[in-house]
């Protein structure tokens, strides 16, 4: 099977002078489900927004259903039959809510996807309609982004990309502030989307979801460079590496599947012994 | 991991009592000032929600009908036609059942703003020559303001007095229609009906954004003046405190732009391309097109009426 996604070699740093992505080479394909996992700063957002065609490489190529992405091709005012698929087919949730609620009403920004990609009105009604229901938000229709609770912005988030249907998408961030009942709803969600064959990218350093969300994942350091890619419960097992890279710290062990926490206060030179727990 | 300074902990007893130390700084009442008004001018959408008669009619039909409305308005110079305008937008909040006397209040609120100081010097006769109604002062042969030469005598005239009225009453009439039509209209409708009147989507689309993120920056600027005051163990001078608004001011310009980008990020990632597509959604009824006819109707005549074509 070709990759959906190829990135060879891309660098990216902001304003010429702050590097975000160091030569990162990696293929993704259809169906996949990957953790890309970091600590803050090491890029994964950066990440994400090029593989959403929103930024483009500093150097180095970006390919995506066999098509080269460039500023060029991509960015133009005019209608553009290339794009309007990209769009169609993946999908972003932004880390910030608020940046992506834009409309007044909760049932219009839901409609604003499948309208862009010029859906029938009728379609669009139901469509948003089903997504509504799906997400258990339908008594949320008529209200204003702003007056929603940061989870509820965060669902009506994921229901206005769900409504175009797409077949990857992204997520940055998507668990984080939520409740632990609504983050393990998410997760249950991303389950079953992946099971349905979508293709599912996270952006997390939210290490207790990943080994259920993802077979493969891809862990960023504080260098922005890729430091290493593989089955996630392999990376989870390693914890020279998480250690490395700073997304854990030495008193965190993982106690069969989750992760354990210890607070220690550091004083009168206390040390502590792993490997007992 | 602490620094030795850090564990000490202050155990002793408050010396001191809480009293009332005067008024609120200035940039705390500024804050809550322009937000109880953003607050009161858009959040309040409860009348929009009453069950009166202009809620009943379709936003397009009142829009249209508003505007015919206030075309009238401003080509009428009588003073008795534009009297009775004002009187029937009292009715019609009568009608809408929004509380006469919160309406005028409303209204009056902005007329002394923006029709009284244009309207105030007409009543001189430095401006509009005429009959004399009451003398205010003489200031002799050949007084000028710089370049400008002003008569022997500066008196209020009758004719001075009576443009001013009409004025004023000119712009109430037309502000009551417009409240009116936001009172009784939800935010959301109101833009979409903009669209009718040929109002591009682009527009509509960018008031709208902007109508919905006033609300987010208004909560980042609450956000950063608490931030603030919780931090703030002594009072400060008032040059200090213009500073940080300087500097908050700046610092959300450079917070909206960013915000912005991003946006426009969400929105090209969702199939946005430059063009914009929106639904539209509104259902003209026979009594919505009845109400337009009337109130372009309406207009018509009562400019017809002002200009002496009809008598009545």
């Amino acid at each position: 099977m070709k990759p959906i996604f190829d990135l060879r070699n891309v660098s990216y740093s902001y304003v010429g002078k702050i590097d975000a992505l160091k030569d990162v080479s990696l293929k993704i394909d259809l169906g996949e489900r990957v953790c890309i996992i970091g600590s803050n700063g090491s890029g994964k957002s950066t990440l994400l927004a090029i593989l959403n065609g929103l930024v483009y490489p500093t150097s180095g190529e970006f390919y995506a259903f066999d098509n080269q992405i460039t500023e060029e091709a991509f960015d133009s005012i005019k209608d553009n039959e290339f794009r309007t698929y990209f769009r169609t087919k993946v999908g972003f949730v932004f880390q910030n809510s608020d940046v992506q609620l834009f409309s007044p009403t909760v049932f219009q920004e839901i409609a604003f996807g499948p309208l862009q990609l010029d859906l029938p009105p009728d379609e669009v009604k139901t469509r948003v309609e089903d997504v509504l229901e799906m997400m258990q938000i339908t008594k949320l229709r008529d209200r204003s982004p702003h007056t929603l609770s940061g989870g509820e912005k965060k669902k009506v988030c994921i229901a206005s990309v769900l409504v175009n249907n797409p077949d990857v998408l992204l997520l940055d961030e998507p668990s984080a502030g939520l409740d632990p009942r609504t983050q393990l709803w998410l997760v249950e969600l991303l389950q079953e989307l992946g099971e349905a064959g979508k293709t599912v990218i996270t952006a997390t350093h939210d290490l207790e979801i990943i080994d259920q969300i993802s077979k493969r994942a891809i862990v960023m350091g504080e260098d922005h460079m890729v430091k290493e890619d593989g089955e996630t419960q392999k990376v989870l097992d390693d914890l020279a590496l998480l250690l490395s890279v700073n997304l854990v710290h030495e008193h965190m062990h993982f106690h069969g599947k989750t992760v354990h926490e210890h607070v220690h206060a550091h004083m009168d030179g206390h040390t502590h012994e792993h490997g007992t727990h | 991991m602490i620094p030795d300074w850090m564990k000490d902990v202050d155990a002793s007893p408050c010396k001191c009592s809480a009293t009332r130390h005067g008024k609120k700084g200035f940039v705390g009442k500024t804050i809550d000032g322009i937000f109880g008004f953003l607050e009161e001018a858009f959040v309040s959408e409860t009348y929009s929600k009453k069950n009166g008669l202009l809620q009943s009619l379709d936003a397009r039909a009142k829009l249209v009908s508003i505007l015919a409305v206030i075309f009238a308005t401003s080509m009428i110079g009588d003073l008795r036609i534009l009297i009775f305008v004002y009187l029937l937008t009292l009715l019609f909040s009568f009608l809408s059942q929004i509380p006469v006397l919160f309406f005028i209040k409303r209204v009056w609120l902005f007329i002394p703003v923006f029709a009284g100081i244009i309207a105030l010097p007409m009543i001189f006769n430095i401006f509009i020559p005429g009959d004399p109604l009451l003398p205010v002062l003489t200031l002799g042969p050949g007084a000028h303001l710089g370049p400008f030469s002003l008569p022997e005598d500066i008196y209020i005239t009758s004719q001075g007095v009576n443009a001013a009225i009409i004025f004023t009453v000119r712009v109430a009439a037309c502000v009551s229609a417009v409240v009116l039509l936001f009172l009784t209209t939800p935010q959301q409708i109101l833009f979409k009906s903009l669209r009718t009147v040929g109002v591009p989507k682009i527009y509509v689309l960018t008031l709208e954004m902007a109508y919905r993120y006033i609300f987010l920056l208004m909560d980042l600027i609450r956000e950063m003046y608490i931030a603030k005051k919780a931090r703030t163990i002594r009072a400060r001078g008032m040059l200090e405190e213009q500073k940080w608004v300087g500097g908050r001011m700046g610092y959300t310009l450079i917070r909206s732009i960013d915000m912005s980008e991003k946006v426009h990020m969400a929105m090209m990632s969702r199939g946005f391309s430059g063009e914009v597509k929106i639904m539209q959604e509104f259902k003209m009824q026979s009594r919505d097109y009845a109400a337009g006819a009337m109130a372009i109707s309406l207009g018509v005549v009562l400019v017809l009426i002002s200009h002496g074509v009809l008598r009545v």
